[in-house]
C-alpha cells in the first residue's frame, strides 16, 4: 500500500455526522477522505426538518450564524395536533424567546444544509468523493484498516461509519446485525412549495419564523405520527410509523400519508402548494436500547444514525443534533489519540463529556409510552370527544359534566386500561 | 499516438429547472450544473480510444467561473488533463462565439489531432459547435458518429444517417461529433475521483486568446425563453359501463382526428 493512498481518516457518508467529523478533522490538519454514495452531499437524505442549534455550536462556536443561509426558519411555534376524522385539537405553544441570539432550532432542508456543510469541510481541506458507494471494510489482524468501493481499496488509520440508519458498515464490521422491523419507523415525506407570504399568513408567523407541528391520531391506530415543518418557501410534510404494525393491518405507506395530507387539519395549510420532492427513509425508534453494545473496534467508530443515536419522544424527534455531536466527538477522539487503539475508548468518553449518552439515558423509557397502542388512536379520539362535549351548544339540556366525562372515558377505555397506561407512562418518563 | 481533445459544456441540470405555471418563466435559481449528457459520451469515447491504443486525452471547456466545479468531474472520467477558458461571456455565448473561443484555445494549446464533441448540448441542442469549430480551424468535420477508431494518422468513423450508415475516413486534424448511442459513459470509481484532483488543469483567460471583439459577439439573439406547457383537456368519462366509456373515448378521439 503506498503512503499516498493512506488517509488519517476515511469517513463513510456525508450526512451531518460524517461532515461534522470531517470538518473538525480537516481543521486539525488531518488528511481526511469522505466517501458519499449520493451525487452530492444531501441529495439522498430524507429528514423531517428541524435542527437544534446547540449541536452546531458544539461542533464549533458560531457555526449556527455561519450556517444561516443554509437554514430555513427559526421555530417559534411548537404545535401538537390530536386528530380524529374531521375533528382536531391543536395545542400551539408560541415562544419568541426561542428566536434568541442563537435561535434554539431551525427548520432545515437537507439537500441545502448538507451541501453547505460539505462545502465548509472541503474548504478546510477535506476531500469529498461523491457518487461512490462503499461496499465493505478491509480488515487485517483484527483491525479495520480501510474500505472497499467497487474494485478500489483505500486505507486509513481510522474508518468512521457515518452511513446512517441500517449501517452496512456497522454490519460488515460485526458491530450490529440486521435491524429488526420493530426497532425502526418508516418515514415518508413530501416537500410542498408555497410562497413565503402564504406560509406566513397560514401559520401566523413572521418572515424568518417557522412552525414545527407533530400530529397524533393520523396513522389509523398504527404506532406513529405526522409532522409538518415550515421552510422558507415550502412545507415539509410527512408521517413516521411502525412498518411492522402497518404490515399487520394491511395498510399501505402512501395511503396513510395521503390520508394525513388530505385531513381537514392539514389540507388547508398546504392547499395550492406544489409537491416538488417525495422521499422515504428509516428512523431509529428504540432510543438508547437501539444503540449497539459496542460503538467501536480497533480502527473503526460508529457515529450518528449508524450508532443508533436517535430520540423519539412522540412530540420531539431528534437525530440530526445527535449526529452532529457524535461526529464531533469522534473527531475530538481521533485528534487527541496517540495511537489508533486509543480512539474508541476516547470516543466513548467524549460522548459522555458532550452529554450525548446522558441525554439519551434521560429519555430511555420513552419508547415504552410510544408502544402503548392507545396513544395513536384511542386517546386522541377520547380527547376530541371531550372537546366536542365542551363546545357543543344545541339547545338540548347538557349532561352534567362529571357524568359526561366519565361517559366519554368509558366509551373508549376501561378503568383498568386507563390506570395501567397512566402507570406505564409515568414509569417510562 | 494522437492528441485527442474532447470538448464539453457545463450546463444546468434540466431536472432542477422549474417552470412557473402562470407565465411559463423558467426558474433556474435552484438548478445544479452537470456535464452535458452527450458530452459525457464524447469524453468516454476519447478515453476508450486511449485505453485501446494509447493516446493523450485533454478535456476542454469554455465556461463561467462556476464551471471550475466541472473539472474534477471531467477528469475523473479519464482525460489526463483539462483546459478551462474561464469567462462570464460563456453564459451568453451562442455556437458562433463558443466555436471561436474553443478554436482560439486549441490554437493556443497547439497540439490537436482529433477533436471530439457531443452531437449537441443538453441545454440548447443546436448541433453547431462541432461543425463551426471545424470551419474556424479549416479542418474536416465528421458528424452523427456512432462508431469510430483511429488508424495511424486517420480517423475512421461510421455516421448514422436515418436508416443507413456511411463510413468515412479523414486525416488529422479532424473534428468528430458523436451520438449518445456510441457508448455508455462510465461511472467514475473512487480512485478515479481521487486521481482527478491531482491532474493538471490549465486556466486560460479569454483575453489571452487574441480574439477580435467581433468573434465574441453572438450571431443569434434570444428573444424569449419559456417553459412549454402541454394544454390538456382534462376530460374524464365517468358514466356508464367500461365498454361505454371506451366507446365514448374512441368516438371523441376520432372526432378530434387523433385516430
Ligand atoms: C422522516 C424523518 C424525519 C426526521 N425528522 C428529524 C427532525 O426533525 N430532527 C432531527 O434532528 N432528526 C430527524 N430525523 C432523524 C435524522 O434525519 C437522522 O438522525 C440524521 O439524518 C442522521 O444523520 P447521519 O449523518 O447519521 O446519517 P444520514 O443523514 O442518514 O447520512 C448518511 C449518509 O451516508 C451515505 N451512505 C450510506 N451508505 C453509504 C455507503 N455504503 N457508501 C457511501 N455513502 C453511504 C448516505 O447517502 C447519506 O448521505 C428524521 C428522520 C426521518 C427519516
Amino acid at each position: 500500500m503506498s503512503e499516498e493512498e493512506k488517509f488519517d481518516a476515511i469517513i463513510i457518508g456525508a450526512g451531518p455526522a460524517g461532515i461534522a467529523c470531517a470538518y473538525l478533522l480537516a481543521k486539525a490538519q488531518k488528511n481526511v477522505l469522505v466517501i458519499e454514495r449520493g451525487v452530492t452531499a444531501g441529495s439522498k437524505n430524507v429528514t423531517g426538518g428541524r435542527l437544534y442549534t446547540y449541536a452546531l455550536e458544539m461542533v464549533e462556536e458560531g457555526l449556527t450564524k455561519a450556517a444561516e443561509e443554509a437554514l430555513e426558519r427559526k421555530v417559534v411555534r411548537e404545535q401538537i395536533t390530536m386528530m380524529d376524522g374531521d375533528k382536531a385539537i391543536t395545542i400551539d405553544y408560541h415562544d419568541l424567546g426561542f428566536k434568541g441570539d442563537v435561535p434554539q432550532s431551525y427548520t432545515i432542508l437537507r439537500a441545502v444544509f448538507d451541501e453547505w456543510f460539505a462545502a465548509q469541510a472541503e474548504a478546510e481541506g477535506a476531500m469529498i468523493a461523491t457518487g461512490i458507494r462503499v461496499d465493505d471494510v478491509i480488515e487485517k489482524d483484527g483491525r479495520i484498516i480501510g474500505v472497499k468501493a467497487g474494485e478500489d481499496e483505500m486505507y486509513a488509520d481510522v474508518v468512521i461509519a457515518a452511513d446512517g440508519v441500517n449501517s452496512l458498515i456497522a454490519q460488515k464490521a460485526g458491530l450490529r446485525g440486521e435491524l429488526p422491523a420493530h426497532s425502526v419507523g418508516v418515514g415518508v415525506k413530501e416537500i410542498i412549495e408555497l410562497p413565503p407570504k402564504t406560509i406566513e399568513e397560514r401559520f401566523n408567523v413572521g418572515p424568518d419564523e417557522g412552525v414545527a407541528k407533530l400530529s397524533l391520531g393520523c396513522t389509523e391506530g398504527i404506532q406513529g405520527g405526522g409532522f409538518l415543518y415550515t421552510n422558507k418557501d415550502s412545507v415539509s410534510l410527512g408521517v413516521v410509523f411502525s412498518p411492522e404494525q402497518a404490515a399487520k393491518n394491511g395498510k399501505k405507506i402512501h395511503e396513510i400519508f395521503q390520508d394525513y395530507k388530505m385531513s381537514p387539519a392539514i389540507y388547508p395549510l398546504i392547499g395550492d402548494g406544489t409537491t416538488t420532492e417525495y422521499g422515504a427513509h428509516l428512523v431509529p425508534e428504540e432510543g438508547l436500547r437501539g444503540v449497539p453494545k459496542k460503538l467501536f473496534r480497533d480502527g473503526l467508530v460508529l457515529v450518528g444514525d449508524a450508532a443508533g443515536f436517535g430520540i423519539n419522544m412522540g412530540y420531539i424527534i431528534r437525530g440530526i443534533d445527535l449526529a452532529l455531536v457524535s461526529g464531533a466527538a469522534a473527531a475530538k477522539a481521533i485528534i487527541a489519540a496517540e495511537k489508533v487503539s486509543d480512539v474508541g475508548p476516547a470516543y466513548m468518553k467524549e460522548l459522555d463529556n458532550m452529554r450525548l449518552i446522558p441525554n439519551m439515558k434521560a429519555v430511555a423509557g420513552f419508547p415504552d409510552i410510544l408502544t402503548l397502542p392507545r396513544i395513536f388512536s384511542t386517546y386522541p379520539k377520547m380527547a376530541n370527544d371531550v372537546f366536542q362535549y365542551l363546545f357543543t351548544v344545541d339547545g338540548k339540556v347538557p349532561t352534567k359534566m362529571t357524568k359526561a366525562l366519565m361517559g366519554i372515558v368509558k366509551k373508549h377505555v376501561t378503568m383498568g386500561q386507563l390506570m395501567g397506561d397512566a402507570w406505564r407512562g409515568l414509569k417510562s418518563i | 499516438m494522437a492528441n485527442i481533445v474532447v470538448c464539453y459544456k457545463w450546463v444546468l441540470d434540466e431536472q432542477d429547472i422549474k417552470v412557473n405555471p402562470g407565465n411559463l418563466a423558467l426558474d433556474t435559481s435552484r438548478a445544479k450544473s452537470k456535464i452535458s449528457d452527450y458530452d459525457r459520451n464524447a469524453i468516454e469515447e476519447a478515453v476508450l480510444l486511449n485505453e485501446k491504443d494509447g493516446h493523450k486525452v485533454t478535456g476542454l471547456t469554455f465556461g463561467v467561473a462556476g464551471a471550475k466545479q466541472s473539472l474534477k468531474d471531467a477528469l475523473s472520467r479519464g482525460p489526463a488533463e483539462a483546459v478551462w477558458v474561464n469567462d462570464p461571456v460563456a453564459a451568453e455565448a451562442d455556437a458562433f462565439v463558443t466555436a471561436n473561443v474553443l478554436a482560439g484555445a486549441l490554437k493556443k494549446v497547439g497540439n490537436y489531432d482529433v477533436i471530439i464533441c457531443g452531437e449537441g448540448a443538453a441545454d440548447t441542442y443546436a448541433q453547431q459547435v462541432g461543425p463551426r469549430l471545424a470551419a474556424v480551424l479549416g479542418i474536416p468535420a465528421i458528424t452523427f458518429v456512432n462508431q469510430m477508431s483511429i488508424e495511424g494518422d486517420k480517423v475512421v468513423a461510421t455516421r448514422k444517417l436515418g436508416d443507413c450508415t456511411e463510413t468515412v475516413t479523414a486525416s488529422f486534424p479532424v473534428v468528430v461529433t458523436v451520438l449518445p448511442e456510441i457508448n455508455k459513459p462510465r461511472i467514475p470509481s473512487l480512485k478515479q475521483v481521487l486521481g482527478a484532483s491531482k491532474k493538471p488543469v490549465t486556466e486560460i483567460k479569454l483575453a489571452d486568446l487574441g480574439l477580435n471583439p467581433d468573434d465574441l459577439k453572438r450571431k443569434t439573439t434570444v428573444k424569449s425563453l419559456k417553459g412549454y406547457a402541454m394544454t390538456r383537456k382534462n376530460v374524464i368519462y365517468k358514466d356508464g359501463s367500461t365498454a361505454e366509456k371506451v366507446a365514448k373515448l374512441v368516438a371523441e378521439l376520432a372526432k378530434e382526428g387523433a385516430l
